[in-house]
């Protein structure tokens, strides 16, 4: 395939698309349809976003037929601790796609469907959170060094103060974690915050005159200078 | 003509801009130091485990998608990807790609293919099988990256990309069956859980620098020092800004809101 094909187009594609999106959100512009009221560019834009939603719904299908794939695959080689599993699993997608194109998605028979079977299981899987949020907390909180000791300090003043018996018996733990979440984790937060936004704001421009390699392929020997 | 409160973002944009392409300029006849990214540095190391115990390597980047907020972390995760499936395709290793958003799917294939092909063994990758669409529903990918990581048991686990509530189910599984870890991720709410729990960590913007690191390319190296410079900018005007406002103006507060 072309350099033409793989790469300028592309490029060329996502720097008139950034362009435009960037001029809607920054520029006010006199509306074009006295109806919606609507510039030409928030017009333009809207217009962006179905084709992204219209493509979205094609890939889908792309990545059901990868399911149907890998799962019937394992169902033929009836792989080990897999295969009644990848039956189940297809099994229910042929369940919700049935449900869902019979009665529409927003059915109270597939609301049932949804909440009786992936609602629970999400929640379920959700709530399991706490007790790896403990394995990892007991691995982490060790005096091991300077780093680790600040650590294991403010985990156990957050603790306390997360405790009511000890909040009400020490009450100057409330003053400390209210101190420790308002001053140095906020300062660090934001530092970060405002790091990652310059980050990703050289990664958009980057992306928009091709030189990130994220979406398009990793640059060959030719294509880099220096 | 402006929207009122956006003149300033756009002027710092602007500014921006022309810093970044400054820097990538200024790289072309004199690359910049770069310090060194441990975490970057140790995928080789990764790939050499996973060779060694004969096992593949696991890769996700999260809940990103290309249409929303995330979707700069998201394509910090994919540069990171292209790279880590031309040192798997080297190393005879298999790469499994997770994949959340069904969008990601075409592109995480072309790459991977793209990187395999660079490695000359295109004849090794198998897209069907190493590029895995799992569930566009949070807990359901979820339990499909737990399942992987307990019955093909990766030598090494890689997570670049925006990390919600799963951060913890990942690294916590990956830890239990012995993997080595890389995460990064810019949401602030995670890092923690991957500080805690993974070998190494890339934070924040460590994630967006990856593409231009790994490629050793002097003009994206050089948009870093662009950025930089944007932090300098940044510094500036919040230490100027705490200065005066201590003494009653509200000058950059202003600006801000322009």
């Amino acid at each position: 395939m072309s350099t033409m094909v793989r790469r300028q187009i592309p490029v060329l594609i996502v720097f008139v698309t950034s362009l435009l999106i960037m001029a809607d959100y920054f520029l006010k512009l006199p509306p074009i349809n006295p109806v919606t009221k609507l510039s030409w560019t928030s017009l333009v834009v809207t217009d962006i976003q179905n084709w992204g939603i219209i493509l979205d719904a094609f890939a889908l299908g792309f990545g059901a037929v990868n399911l149907f794939y890998l799962h019937t695959r394992h169902i033929s080689k009836r792989a080990k601790g897999q295969w009644p599993f990848s039956i189940w699993l297809l099994l229910m997608v042929l369940v919700f796609a049935g449900i869902g194109i019979a009665y529409g998605p927003t059915s109270d028979q597939y609301s049932w469907l949804y909440n009786s079977s992936y609602f629970a299981l999400s929640a379920t899987v959700y709530s399991s959170l706490g007790f790896y949020m403990t394995s990892g907390i007991y691995r982490a909180l060790r005096a091991r060094n300077l780093e680790s000791t600040l650590l294991l300090i403010v985990g156990g003043i957050v603790i306390m103060r997360n405790a009511p018996a000890i909040a009400v018996a020490a009450p100057i733990v409330i003053d400390m974690e209210a101190w420790l979440s308002a001053i140095p984790t906020t300062s660090a937060q934001r530092g970060i915050m405002i790091g990652a936004a310059l980050g990703a704001i050289a990664l958009g421009i980057r992306t928009m005159i091709g030189r990130e390699t994220g979406f398009l392929g990793r640059l060959t020997e030719a294509e880099t200078e220096g | 003509m402006l929207v009122t409160g956006r003149v300033f973002a756009l002027g710092m944009l602007i500014i921006l801009w022309f810093l970044i392409i400054y820097g990538m300029e200024m790289a072309k006849k004199r690359l910049p130091t770069f310090r060194s990214i441990p975490g970057l540095d140790a995928l080789p190391e990764m790939m050499g485990r996973a060779t060694e115990m004969r096992r593949p390597v696991h890769f996700t980047t999260g809940l990103g998608s290309l249409t929303g907020t995330v979707a700069p972390q998201l394509v910090a995760g994919l540069a990171v990807l292209g790279y880590a499936s031309e040192l798997a395709a080297k190393y005879g290793v298999k790469i499994i790609y997770s994949v959340y958003s069904a969008q990601v799917m075409p592109i995480a294939t072309e790459l991977m293919r793209d990187s395999y092909t660079r490695a000359g063994r295109l004849d090794e990758f198998n897209a069907e099988d190493q590029v895995r669409y799992l569930s566009g529903e949070q807990f359901a990918y979820a339990s499909a990256v737990q399942g992987i990581a307990e019955r093909e048991r990766p030598a090494a686990n890689i997570m670049i990309g925006p990390f919600y509530a799963e951060s913890m189910l990942f690294s916590e599984t990956f830890f239990r069956i012995g993997a080595i870890q890389l995460a990064g991720t810019a949401r602030g709410y995670q890092i923690p859980f991957f500080a805690v729990i993974c070998e190494y960590l890339l934070i924040a913007e460590e994630i967006y620098a990856a593409g231009a690191y790994l490629s050793k390319d002097p003009v994206q190296v050089g948009s870093i020092r662009g950025q930089d410079m944007g932090k300098i900018i940044a510094l500036v005007l919040i230490i100027v800004g705490v200065v005066i406002y201590a003494f009653g103006s509200s000058a950059i507060l202003d600006l801000l809101k322009m």
